[in-house]
């Protein structure tokens, strides 16, 4: 019997009848009174580019067009569509160099895609046409798309403040010698018996969700802009909208639509400001501008290609002595997470393992691709892509299993985590490495893939990762809850965290519930109305079960210690020998001396006279129960992930068979939706280690923003899933919970790797690793299989 | 022409609507008739968010269909199989926890009933061939294949709207 | 960029195919004819513009499969890639063209587009297009002047261009009756299971026992249209099937294309693979046979 009423079980998602009926609304659903359509006029054509000319009088006299705006018509303002600007201090984004560089419409072409002007009509066809009739015409500009050509002299300087085009480095002030780690690793690596290295390539990832970027703002008769938008973050949204228009929060407000799915995509702002300044050239006026598949791609954020160079020192018997890395991020046109996903990806690498010694340098550079930015696990799976593979080629040339070195070496309860003096609180990662070898049969299957024969080769591969429960303490970890008791003792929550799909708002209603003694049903959340619900950082970095249940939790505890004081009135007990039993409160040693948790609410809110006394019933004032939480913690889960595969060696084509995820998730507060979590996130960790990058032919257009060339894996070729989660309450979760939200991406990407690794005895530097990588390594390796 | 007038049974209820010739039956749905149940995902039939059921039994792109020339057909939308109460799919969807974000959601319904209609009894190969039209980018298919699969179980006994369907097709054929 | 929302055109619905080539008699260029719509619907928001479009929707009488096992098979104008699926005919004696269309598209576009589309489109990647050239396919066209028939492999004059003139109308597509021996077998390679061909292959073989009497070879994505490998067919020609001339044959065959680095794959990829697809079809539609 479960010690809880709702947590740890499979109840239905609270938003799963409107979502099978298709009634959510979605911000592309919405349709208001006067409702004007936007058409943002973007370069398609170039990469890199001045506008020389840009004509409107063609799409004015099209009937039904109302404005069109250039640059000079909005706002100066420049901003940053990441978020990273408000999660630390001034002070820190100061000395981490954070830019905020980019403009609502621009007459310098950074990337394919960068907005020049937009159209106002009253219908999406006449904005269409409309935007397809403004004349621009364009001078190339020299085009450059990775760091090496980026960091060329000579070559084009995208922003005066930054040399070579090196949007970022570990900031000496803060990292000495550009570099962060324990140890001295260059002398470390002097005590190596056996040393490996290589340079690695991580491919550009798009996170495709499926609801495509849409928005409607509108400025009301008061003067007050409204943003109807979907954006993981709505409280940030709220203030970056705020200061770029430059108005006081409270003359802007953020309706939080259904989310079609983040991973990322939409942390901070998209196009709201382009939205919101074509709404405020038409007061009164709601506008709704809708991008295309092809322009989502375009617009927003996706992973941060890179060059990943790694060295890792072992002694004989597989002492790791010490590591070295350097992560050239490729950030694209415009700083966004600059500064964010260099710094981060070294922290997953810190986390891992037990080396001697450890230093890491993270860059950034700009190019003329569309920006990077946050995607789920924000730096794990380039990491995991280049760490694991080259753990397993040293473990090759050393003679040791890859599972019992993992067990032997990763790090664990007391050791650091991947912020450095924030040590690890609890760790199942060695059970999870027994389990899941377990579940796919490890040691027999080694064993048997020694001795392949044909044409058709098998392999397994094993990976271990590390993430974050919230970003605490290297960035803001900040949630605001107020529970409000109804006079009939149930209760509203509000809170900002927003539901991705993930089903965050499901698990922070079973937290409420349980916290509270209440059913689900009693329970109501009120969320995505930025006047109603305090600060929110948003939902990333696997943080909103965690700091957002914790905050829940914080102010059910203050809902509960109110409940108790009246109680102890009514009861005429003190507080200390008084029961909190769900809906009842009752003496401890007499426990029919009790009173309803709806009792005290009613009284509280209809606080009558009583005739016969002449005195109040009960304590007066409704009950509400307030947390401004800022995270004591990030416990961080670790996972393993074993994959079995099989390659044809004539084709190159590869196999998934199976995929073991396991995850040391602390405790499970709703197995169906992390069970959830894990295998979407496989999904999309397979994408990167074997079908998704985002091409660009020479003129530095992408060649595949749509889904008929830019491929993920599908229902039909999923291989066989397997879910193992391991729990070990954390001291520190909301019942003990870790997070589960990034880890399913991460060790997908190296298991999938190390088991080609396995099956043909060839590792492959770039990702993702496809059949005609796999050919040619096959054939430029003289390697026969028949 | 540039206008057609046509008939469209939608969802159970026949319409005498005119539309432009070039309008997709995706808007259709949504921006004409308000069903906004029926997606865009991506405008070119990779994605299946559009999926609707044309005629009780077969499953469309409405994204490359035109209303025009679809005159005297009958389309299906994720909010028309639950104009009684869930479908089996619908319940089943909801009791696997088949559901994220939401947005492939409607299309997968459909897609889903619509197999069912076809193969009452499919093996978890023939289902997730069959879905190989749908994207979702959150759950990894596997709950959505358990969904289809318990919904299988009540099949086709429980789909009293194809019955309906299929009875008033009939009768107007008589 | 491409856009949700077509350019403006005319419709014209005509309801018989005597009506439908008066129109396109009288239109010719002007007039574009839409069928299911999957390939022309994109095209038309990326950037295909035709003043007219004439619609087959309420055509009679095309959507029929019959199969003879004399005249062989006869596809009307309007069947459907899913019809293609569900027809045991198809399936019994021209398994290339079913795996075809097993694997063509996804399961709501084969609801829509139409086999005859897909030759019309005339795309190197198209997978049911790759299956007609192997088993060897006639096109029949109709204008005011009459009917004529086309062989498949005369049909595609180059990329995006077919024999068709505009004031015709395709209204069949026939297939001869399979021999006592004969079998066939499509094959396709992608980057994930939906998806656009990036090499595909079918072929046909009579077969006497183990002896191969004429062979079809068709491959697709590796030119300007889908090809017929005649060097490697008559590699095949009355000789039996051993691994020896499976070598000969898989070497020969990139001999015969010349594929082009695009989106899906590199041309060093498929003329790598090519010999190795072509070999394995053969394997397997001289099974098919006995």
């Amino acid at each position: 019997m479960s010690q809880f009423s709702v947590i740890g079980k499979s109840v239905p998602k609270v938003d799963a009848y409107e979502k099978v009926t298709g009634q959510p609304i979605y911000a592309a659903d919405l349709k208001m009174q006067g409702m004007l359509y936007g058409k943002i006029v973007r370069c398609m054509e170039f990469a890199h580019a001045k506008v020389i000319k840009l004509d409107f009088s063609e799409a004015l006299k099209i009937p039904g067009v109302v404005k069109v705006l250039g640059p000079e018509d909005v706002t100066q303002t420049t901003y940053n569509t990441g978020a990273c600007d408000e999660m630390v201090s001034d002070k820190v984004g100061h000395l981490l160099g954070d830019l905020k560089d980019q403009s609502i419409f621009t007459d310098h072409v950074r990337h394919q895609g960068d907005a020049i002007c937009g159209v106002i009509a009253i219908s999406e066809e006449i904005a269409e046409r409309a935007a397809a009739k403004v004349i621009v015409e364009y001078e190339p500009l020299q085009v450059f798309m990775t760091p090496s050509e980026a960091e060329k002299t000579g070559t084009h300087q995208l922003h005066p403040d930054k040399a070579n085009n090196m949007a970022f480095q570990l900031p000496e002030a803060m990292f000495p010698g550009n570099s962060y780690g324990w140890g001295d690793a260059d002398e470390a690596m002097k005590e190596a018996d056996i040393i490996v290295e290589d340079d690695f390539y991580v491919n550009k990832q798009k996170q495709c969700q499926m609801e495509p970027h849409a928005y409607i703002a509108q400025v009301d008769g008061r003067g007050r802009l409204n943003c109807w938008s979907s954006g993981q973050m709505p409280k940030i949204t709220h203030q970056k909208i705020a200061r770029l228009f430059n108005m006081p929060m409270s003359m802007v407000k953020i309706h939080s639509t259904t989310i079609g799915g983040g991973f990322g995509a939409r942390l901070g702002i998209i196009a709201e400001p382009e939205t919101c300044a074509l709404a405020m050239a038409v007061p009164g006026r709601p506008v709704k501008v809708q991008t295309l598949r092809e322009e989502d791609w375009i617009i927003s954020e996706s992973r941060h290609a890179g060059d990943y160079w790694m060295r890792l020192g072992f002694k004989k018997d597989g002492t790791p002595v010490a590591c070295q890395a350097r992560f050239k991020a490729n950030t694209g046109a415009y700083f966004t997470h600059a500064s964010g996903v260099p710094f981060t990806t070294g922290a997953w690498l810190s986390g891992m393992y037990k080396f001697g010694a450890l230093g890491y340098q993270g860059e950034s550079y700009f190019s003329n691709q569309a920006p990077a930015g946050a995607y789920r696990g924000y730096g794990n799976p380039q990491t995991n892509f280049v760490l694991e593979q080259l753990i397993d080629r040293a473990l090759t040339q050393l003679d040791l299993d890859p599972v019992q070195w993992r067990l032997n070496w990763h790090k664990g309860v007391g050791d650091d985590g991947w912020c450095f003096g924030v040590k690890y609180p609890s760790c199942q990662l060695s059970e999870c490495l027994k389990q899941g070898a377990e579940a796919i049969e490890w040691n027999k299957k080694l064993a048997e893939f020694k001795n392949q024969t044909g044409t058709k080769r098998r392999g397994v591969g094993v990976s271990v990762m590390n993430h974050t429960s919230g970003a605490m303490p290297m960035l803001l970890e900040h949630t605001v809850t107020t529970v409000m008791m109804n006079e009939d003792g149930s209760a509203v929550v509000a809170t900002a965290c927003s539901d991705l799909g993930q089903g965050s708002h499901t698990v922070l209603h079973q937290i409420a519930a349980e916290a509270l003694g209440l059913d689900m049903n009693e329970v109501t959340l009120k969320t995505g109305d930025s006047d109603a619900n305090g600060f929110d950082i948003g939902s990333h970095a696997s943080r909103t079960t965690y700091v957002g249940g914790n905050s829940i939790l914080e102010a059910c505890d203050d809902i509960k210690k109110q409940l108790l004081e009246r109680a102890s009135k009514h009861l005429d007990t003190a507080v200390e020998n008084l029961e909190f039993g769900g809906k009842t409160i009752f003496a401890k040693h007499n426990p029919e001396n009790s009173i309803t948790t709806a009792e005290i609410c009613r009284l509280g809110v209809y606080n009558y006279m009583d005739p016969e006394t002449g005195e109040p019933e009960g304590a007066p004032g409704q009950i509400f129960g307030f947390s401004s939480h800022f995270a004591k913690h990030n416990s961080p889960p670790f996972g393993a992930c074993f994959v079995e595969l099989e390659i044809d060696t004539e084709t190159g084509e590869i196999e998934l068979l199976e995929l073991v995820h396991t995850h040391d998730i602390g405790r499970t507060l709703h197995p169906a939706m992390a069970e959830g979590q894990m295998v979407g996130g496989a999904q999309q960790g397979i994408g990167m280690a074997l079908t998704e990058e985002i091409y660009y032919d020479e003129q530095g257009r992408a060649v595949n923003s749509s889904f008929t060339d830019y491929k993920m894996y599908g229902s039909s070729d999923m291989p066989k899933m397997k879910v193992i989660l391991v729990e070990d309450p954390d001291p520190h979760g909301p019942y003990g919970a870790k997070s589960v939200g990034e880890a399913g991406l991460t060790s997908p990407v190296g298991a999938i790797a190390n088991a080609v690794y396995n099956a043909l005895g060839i590792q492959f530097k770039e990702a993702p690793i496809t059949p005609e990588k796999v050919l040619k390594a096959i054939k430029e390796n003289g390697l026969n299989f028949a | 022409m540039k206008e057609r007038a046509i008939e469209l049974t939608v969802n159970g209820i026949a319409l005498n609507i005119t539309v432009p010739v070039h309008q997709t039956l995706l808007d259709t749905l949504r921006e004409q008739l308000g069903f906004t149940d029926t997606k865009y995902g991506c405008g070119t039939g990779e994605c299946g968010a559009c999926s609707v059921i044309i005629d009780d039994q077969e499953s469309l792109c409405s994204c490359m269909a035109l209303a025009s020339t679809l005159n005297g057909r009958s389309i299906t939308t994720a909010a028309g199989l639950a104009s009684n109460g869930l479908n089996a799919v619908q319940q089943a969807f909801i009791d696997q926890t088949a559901v994220q974000c939401g947005y492939c959601t409607p299309g997968m319904v459909v897609k889903s009933t619509s197999l069912l209609r076809k193969n009452p009894n499919p093996s978890e190969e023939e289902i997730r061939k069959e879905l190989e039209g749908n994207i979702c980018r959150c759950t990894g298919y596997d709950s959505i294949v358990k969904a289809v699969q318990q919904a299988a179980q009540s099949f086709p006994e429980s789909d009293t709207q194809w019955d309906n369907a299929v009875e008033l097709k009939a009768g107007a054929n008589s | 960029m491409s856009s949700r929302i077509l350019p403006n055109f005319d419709l014209l619905v005509p309801n018989s195919t005597s009506e439908a080539v008066n129109l396109l008699a009288h239109y010719q260029e002007r007039a574009a004819i839409l069928a299911g719509g999957t390939d022309l619907i994109v095209a038309m928001k990326m950037n295909y513009e035709s003043e007219i479009l004439i619609s087959v929707s309420e055509l009679d009488g095309l959507d029929y499969i019959d199969f003879d096992p004399n005249s062989g098979l006869h596809i009307g104008a309007k069947a459907t890639v899913s019809q293609i699926l569900d027809n045991a005919d198809v399936k019994q004696h021209y398994p290339a063209l079913w795996q075809a269309a097993n694997v063509f598209a996804t399961p709501q576009i084969r609801t829509a587009a139409t086999l005859a589309g897909n030759v019309l489109r005339g795309s190197p990647a198209g997978d049911c297009s790759c299956a007609l050239l192997a088993l060897g396919a006639r096109i029949v066209l109709q204008s005011t002047e009459g009917k004529r028939e086309v062989a498949i492999e005369d049909f595609w004059t180059g990329y995006n261009q077919n024999a068709r003139k505009p004031s015709e109308l395709a209204i069949e597509i026939i297939v001869d009756a399979p021999q006592s021996a004969t079998g066939s077998a499509f094959h396709r390679m992608t980057r994930v299971n939906e998806d656009l061909a990036k090499l595909n292959g079918s072929v046909r073989l009579d077969m006497d026992g183990n002896v191969c009497k004429s062979a079809r070879i068709a491959m697709g994505c590796v030119g300007p249209t889908t090809l017929r490998l005649p060097k490697t067919e008559k590699l095949l020609q009355n000789e039996e099937i051993t691994p020896e001339l499976l070598a000969h044959v898989a070497d020969m065959v990139p001999t015969e294309i010349s594929p082009i680095d695009d989106k899906r794959s590199t041309a060093e990829y498929r003329l790598m693979v090519s010999g190795v697809v072509i070999k394995r079809l053969i394997e397997q539609a001289a099974t098919a046979a006995n």
